[in-house]
């Protein structure tokens, strides 16, 4: 169809539908070839133009009536700006299949309804079996709505208001039953502890009094189990032994808390100072091993000697040596961590310089591309107004190459050359007689093939 | 309309060199975009766009243009040297206009642009007349008619 009527067929579509499927509350995640680019919403009746772009249908009639020019029936398309005449409504099935299998929220979340559906069915859903789609009252005289899971099979209002005849108080009638039975405050209800027979409305008031309540002893926290009647609470705490040592419990925990938070403090701090004499360990050795490195073997030799009148001595105590080994080795390996902690920091330095590349290549590559195109389109032009040229002037030559004792002079002249060429490219060894003839005597061999060559 | 919905989805990638600064509401949003590659105009600069987009978007384009930032904030912007931008942040660029839109753009389609465009600069200046426009134009963007003469930068 043509522009004109696919106007004219969106403008008469019925748009006063209970629905926006664009404003739904997507649940599941879609295919982004799903997506209209003008709404960014999964396609609502989708068209197709003649390059095979596919639009929302209202989409793209507003984008006609914003971009054709009065009245044209060309129109370029939104996403690669050719000029497009038809419009198709025939998109394939699959396409419209996908985008109505979208799983959706009902639209009437905000009254309670928390189905989730495909987005297909929204609209029946809403019409037919939504239960929280407000409807208005059965009853004409009454002006409210309701939901339509409440709307009985005896179309009865629920609106209608009755007085409660204990507490005086507007009631609406679908939910009078239960204020009668369990609800009214001015029903009477009997204490469970004490059997006094109170209203509702004064029940609470009466259990923070009555006697009869069992109240946990006020000690309950430091493990007095005694649990007993309001009324002899006074006398029980007058004897409990744990009520009198209250107030030194109390002292002993908090401070115990303000212990554990200096104990905290102190472990922090602690594990400071073990790094920092770690690091300042693991320089030391790698200051000790570069001066023995350099002093050389000679000392190690004088070392030796050294140490053999002492050995004997050393067997019983501690050999330093020994120790010192430990030492060295241990902090070897937290060099060895050290530096292999660095190493890493390195490479992650490394990869992110990478990546910012890698970005800024990208972006380069395209802005070459951009550059290159344009420079091709240019290209493009000038060899078409080169072609457009040439053909110009060709034109004229053809016209005199049909008139008549032009053409005969022309071809014969035409011919000459094209013999000179054949005989020039034969080789010099058997020149034809026309141009060089003169200058060499004729071999009797040369006649022959000249005349198989004419 | 559905705009609403369309402005919020795109926060979830941004392509690199540009960052949202302010999208609190859906008429004025502001980004920054860097230059990415070692165009010695702009090495190492970051610009901030101005968004202002009315409630036919993205049938209509949305108002762009560039704005400064003093240094007292903590986030100096200036405005790019370019032969299309006049120094007020005005933007000389034909998909802007109601002609040149498309309404299959989108923000970061428009700051993408904007960033090759100044990426394949290199004069230092600004546009003929850029002191007597910015003196005499009283108008809305939108409503300034350019003369798309210049296809070269």
């Amino acid at each position: 169809m043509n522009l004109q009527d696919f106007l004219a067929m969106e403008e008469s579509r019925d748009r006063d539908e209970l629905i926006d499927l664009r404003s739904l509350d997507l649940v599941s995640e879609y295919d982004s070839h799903l997506m209209c680019p003008i709404c960014h919403c999964p396609f609502v009746e989708p068209v197709r133009l003649q390059c095979d772009h596919v639009f929302c249908g209202s989409c793209l009639s507003s984008a006609i009536t914003t971009f054709r020019s009065a009245d044209s029936d060309e129109f370029p398309c939104p996403s690669c700006r050719n000029p497009t005449q038809k419009v198709s409504a025939s998109v394939p099935r699959l396409l419209i299949n996908m985008c109505d299998e979208i799983r959706v929220r009902c639209p009437l979340i905000t009254e309670g309804c928390q189905e989730i559906i495909p987005r297909g069915h929204v609209q029946s859903h809403v019409e037919k079996y939504c239960g929280y789609r407000l409807l208005p009252c059965p009853d004409d005289s009454c002006d409210q709505m309701t939901r339509s899971k409440d709307v009985g099979m005896d179309q009865k209002c629920i609106h209608r208001v009755r007085r409660c005849s204990h507490c005086e108080e507007d009631i609406l009638e679908h939910e009078y039953e239960e204020h009668e039975k369990e609800l009214c405050p001015i029903l009477e209800v009997a204490c469970v502890d004490c059997e006094t027979v109170v209203t509702r409305g004064a029940l609470q008031e009466h259990i923070e009094s009555c006697p009869e309540v069992a109240l946990p002893c006020t000690a309950s926290k430091y493990a007095c189990p005694v649990k007993i009647r309001r009324a002899d609470i006074a006398a029980h705490e007058q004897s409990c032994p744990i009520v009198a040592m209250g107030p030194y419990f109390e002292a002993q925990n908090t401070r115990l808390m303000s212990l554990e938070s200096s104990m905290r403090h102190l472990q922090q701090r602690n594990e400071i100072f073990e790094d920092g004499l770690a690091n300042i360990r693991s320089t030391l050795v790698e200051s000790t091993r570069l001066r023995a490195n350099s002093n050389g073997s000679g000392q190690s030799a004088q070392s030796a000697r050294e140490q053999q009148p002492s050995a004997r001595a050393d067997v019983s105590t501690d050999d330093p040596a020994d120790i010192a080994a430990s030492v060295f080795s241990s902090n070897a390996t937290t060099y060895l961590l050290s530096l292999h902690e660095s190493l890493r920091e390195e490479v992650s330095q490394l990869s992110h310089a990478i990546t910012d590349l890698d970005a800024r290549a990208s972006m380069a590559i395209m802005n070459e591309c951009l550059r290159i195109k344009e420079d091709m389109a240019h290209t493009n032009a000038a060899v078409n107004s080169v072609r457009m040229q040439v053909q110009w002037l060709m034109n004229p030559r053809l016209h005199q190459g049909t008139r008549g004792g032009a053409v005969r002079s022309n071809s014969s002249e035409n011919e000459g050359t094209r013999t000179q060429m054949a005989s020039s490219a034969a080789g010099p060894s058997h020149t034809s007689g026309q141009s060089l003839g003169s200058l060499r005597p004729r071999r009797p061999s040369d006649g022959g093939r000249e005349g198989t060559k004419l | 309309m559905f705009a609403t919905k369309r402005l919020s989805k795109m926060q979830e990638h941004l392509p690199p060199g540009i960052a949202i600064v302010k999208c609190d509401n859906l008429e004025e949003w502001q980004m920054d975009i860097k230059i990415l590659d070692q165009n010695p105009l702009y090495l190492d600069q970051t610009y901030r766009l101005k968004f202002t987009f009315n409630n036919k978007y993205p049938i209509e384009p949305p108002e762009v243009q560039f704005i400064q930032s003093p240094a007292s904030t903590g986030t100096p912007r200036s405005i790019p040297m370019h032969p299309h931008i006049y120094s007020n942040g005005i933007i000389c660029l034909d998909l802007l206009g109601s002609a040149g839109w498309s309404p299959v753009q989108t923000v970061e389609s428009v700051c993408m642009s904007l960033q090759s465009m100044l990426t394949a600069n290199n004069r230092d200046e600004r546009p003929a007349g850029d002191k007597e426009f910015i003196a005499t134009n009283r108008r809305r963007i939108r409503d300034i008619n350019f003369v798309y003469e210049d296809d070269n930068v």
